[in-house]
């Protein structure tokens, strides 16, 4: 089945060009001009991830990303701005968007970020997730334990994230590798037995809480039940 | 909208209005007493007149009056003009009068019973006001019963009333001049006090008329705050104008060395696709740099709230570590509570995100930030803010290029140096610093020095 990309993009010129193109590489496309028709569409069909301009006229690329999270939509939101500021992308980032792409920018690089967010799953059903008395934060990144926060890298973060949002739930090697990296390299499945090993110390330093299982030939199980402590 | 009135005409009137109330009750109650005086000393003179004429009198064996009007003393009493006495029996029948009463007809009013005087005042018919002093008082009759006689003296008022108008004259003559007086001094003093505020009534029309481009000083120090904000206001403005004309300029001028490479590669029609893609990064560069410098808010320090460090670099954080998720990153905010930062929140995203951005590119697993309000230092360099990574570092030879000093940002080496260019135009706007030394974590550590304030306990 076909990956289906909403564009919204109020520039003709561009959005055709991203239709053709993204068409081109056999995904189903829907195109929207302003930001209502962007909500409608991203609303009615199953979208799988969206390309969303942020100057819309109607409804602002902002607006309509907070109002498709706020209506439970969790799909991959990848934004474009004419304006390179920190402040814009800090902005799009914390309103519900994914990732950002600066205009103008090569065709190739938005697949390159469109194929990250694919692979990526479900991460905005809650901004906050708690396990027991693990509690992470998907807006700042930031994981505490019983309250004290926890400095994690990006990878472990990731994971750990990835292992919540499934918890109780058997999640392979496999799954966890693309989840940390873009690309289909080889990569030693001993980074994984590392990066858990890690985590487990970080986050269970005196081995009482046993967060995360191992099931061997399996994968990992984050063992803790979702709900506060 | 309430009307607004003038500081002078507030304080001329806020002193004046007292003032003047202050001189007309003076005058009324000075005037007032000195009418109780004139009554009192009226009165004294008219009852010892009155005793004189009694002791003067003697009642004959006939019932008819008998005054010695020979005596020196009661002369006196009657032989004045002004003066009127006569002697009245209990009906009311004169039984003598004083030769001026006989002329005038005056009319001395009711005859008055046994007792103490009685003083009044009385109209006459002609116009005059008399003051009327009148006893009733029994006298042995040796042959029969004691006879009532009526003892009145008057005297005329115009004299009286002559002296009360001299005086009432003087008192509102004398305090009028002096409230004028006062008056005066006031307005001249009020004057002289709100020169300064004059002073900047003109120099601010001169602003506005650009036949000035600061106000001047000294102020006194009710002024001097207002008068060193404006001219900071007008200051950062005016840089702000320059700014943005220079970006400007810099913009087109910037803009055709690209254009003209890509009008010649189209018209060579080889490789076009990448020497135009090339020519619009270029492009690219050129614009967001004269943006971000444009935009930049400079040292506007007016009525600034200070931004809080720590909600921004917790935002920023976040966005970075979703940027560079291809790489494992430990990105580690150590940010003393209450770091503010005194200027625009945007410079401050736009600085700490550069940093930032160049450090995790740089790190190989670590990146920090440290933040923290030192006290002592200078306003302007009071926000300490340094960011480190774990990556190659810069060599100390490299460090002044690095920072770009005397090159262009748009003009600068891509990697560190661009974004750093722009760091350094941005804390140069502020008058703060930027250093760059090496990180214990093993990598380049840039510490910025900008105007800061601490934010009260949250």
């Amino acid at each position: 089945m076909p990956v289906r990309i909403l564009v919204v993009e109020d520039e003709p010129a561009l959005r055709d060009a991203l239709r053709q193109e993204l068409t081109a590489s056999g995904h189903a496309v829907d195109v929207a001009a302003d930001g209502k028709e962007g909500l409608f569409a991203a609303l009615e069909y199953p979208i799988d991830v969206a390309v969303i301009d942020l100057g819309l006229p109607a409804l602002s690329g902002l607006e309509l990303i907070q109002k498709l999270r706020a209506a439970g939509r969790t799909f991959g939101v990848l934004i474009l701005t004419a304006r390179d500021r920190w402040q814009d992308k800090v902005e799009g980032l914390s309103a519900g968007a994914d990732d950002y792409l600066a205009k103008p920018f090569h065709l190739p690089e938005l697949q390159a970020r469109l194929a990250v967010l694919l692979r990526r799953s479900a991460g905005w059903a809650s901004a906050v997730l708690d396990c027991g008395p693990v509690r992470l934060d998907t807006h700042a990144q930031s994981v505490s334990v019983a309250g004290a926060a926890v400095e994690l890298t990006s990878f472990e973060y990731r994971l750990l994230e990835h292992l919540m949002l499934h918890a109780g739930e058997v999640v392979s090697k496999t799954d966890l590798t693309e989840r940390l990296y873009a690309q289909d390299f080889e990569r030693d499945s001993n980074v994984i037995e590392v990066l858990v090993a890690r985590l487990r110390r970080k986050l269970d330093p005196l081995e009482q809480l046993q967060p995360i299982e191992t099931l061997r030939g399996r994968g990992y199980r984050f063992a803790l039940a979702r709900g506060g402590a | 909208m309430a009307k607004s009135y003038s500081v002078t005409g507030r304080l001329v009137l806020a002193l004046a209005v007292p003032l003047l109330v202050f001189f007309a009750a003076t005058v009324i109650v000075l005037d007032d007493d000195y009418r109780r005086l004139a009554d009192d000393s009226m009165r004294a003179r008219l009852e010892e007149q009155l005793e004189v004429l009694i002791s003067a009198v003697r009642l004959e064996a006939d019932g008819r009056v008998n005054l010695s009007v020979g005596e020196p003393d009661v002369r006196g009493v009657v032989a004045s003009p002004s003066r009127f006495a006569s002697i009245r029996d209990a009906q009311g029948i004169p039984l003598w009068q004083s030769r001026s009463l006989v002329r005038a007809g005056f009319d001395l009013g009711p005859v008055p019973a046994e007792g103490p005087g009685r003083f009044s005042y009385r109209l006459q018919r002609n116009g005059e006001r008399l003051a009327v002093y009148s006893r009733g008082r029994l006298l042995e009759n040796a042959p029969g019963p004691a006879v009532l006689l009526a003892f009145s003296v008057a005297e005329d008022t115009a004299a009286q009333r002559q002296q009360r108008q001299r005086f009432r004259e003087a008192l509102i003559g004398g305090f009028g001049g002096l409230a004028l007086l006062l008056l005066t001094a006031l307005a001249w003093g009020l004057r002289r006090g709100l020169e300064p505020l004059r002073r900047l009534e003109r120099e601010i029309a001169q602003l506005e008329g650009g036949a000035r481009t600061a106000l001047s000083g000294p102020w006194p120090r009710e002024l001097a705050g207002v008068a060193e904000n404006l001219n900071t206001l007008l200051e950062s403005e005016r840089s702000r104008i320059a700014r943005y004309r220079d970006s400007l300029g810099n913009l087109a001028h910037g803009l055709k060395t690209p254009l003209a490479v890509m009008r010649a590669a189209l018209a060579s029609g080889r490789e076009s696709v990448a020497a135009v893609n090339e020519q619009i990064d270029r492009m690219t560069k050129i614009i967001d740099h004269q943006l971000q410098r444009a935009a930049g808010g400079g040292a506007a320090a007016l009525g600034q709230v200070p931004v809080a460090v720590a909600p921004l670099a917790a935002e920023l954080r976040a966005a970075l570590l979703r940027v560079h998720g291809a790489k494992d990153l430990l990105v580690e905010l150590e940010i003393e509570p209450g770091s503010g930062f005194a200027g625009d929140g945007g410079d401050l995203t736009e600085l700490l995100g550069n940093l930032l951005d160049n450090a995790c590119k740089w790190s190989r697993s670590r990146v920090r930030l440290r933040a923290g309000i030192e006290a002592s230092a200078p306003p302007a360099l009071r926000l300490h803010l340094s960011v480190e990574d774990d990556g190659p570092g810069i060599a100390p030879a490299d460090r002044e290029r690095v920072l770009g000093r005397g090159v262009r940002a748009d003009e600068g080496q891509p990697g560190h140096g661009l974004g750093l260019a722009m760091v350094r135009e941005t804390v140069a706007l502020y008058g703060g610093q930027l250093e760059i030394d090496r990180s214990e974590l093993g990598g380049a550590r840039l510490t910025l020095r900008l105007p800061g304030r601490a934010i009260g306990a949250t």
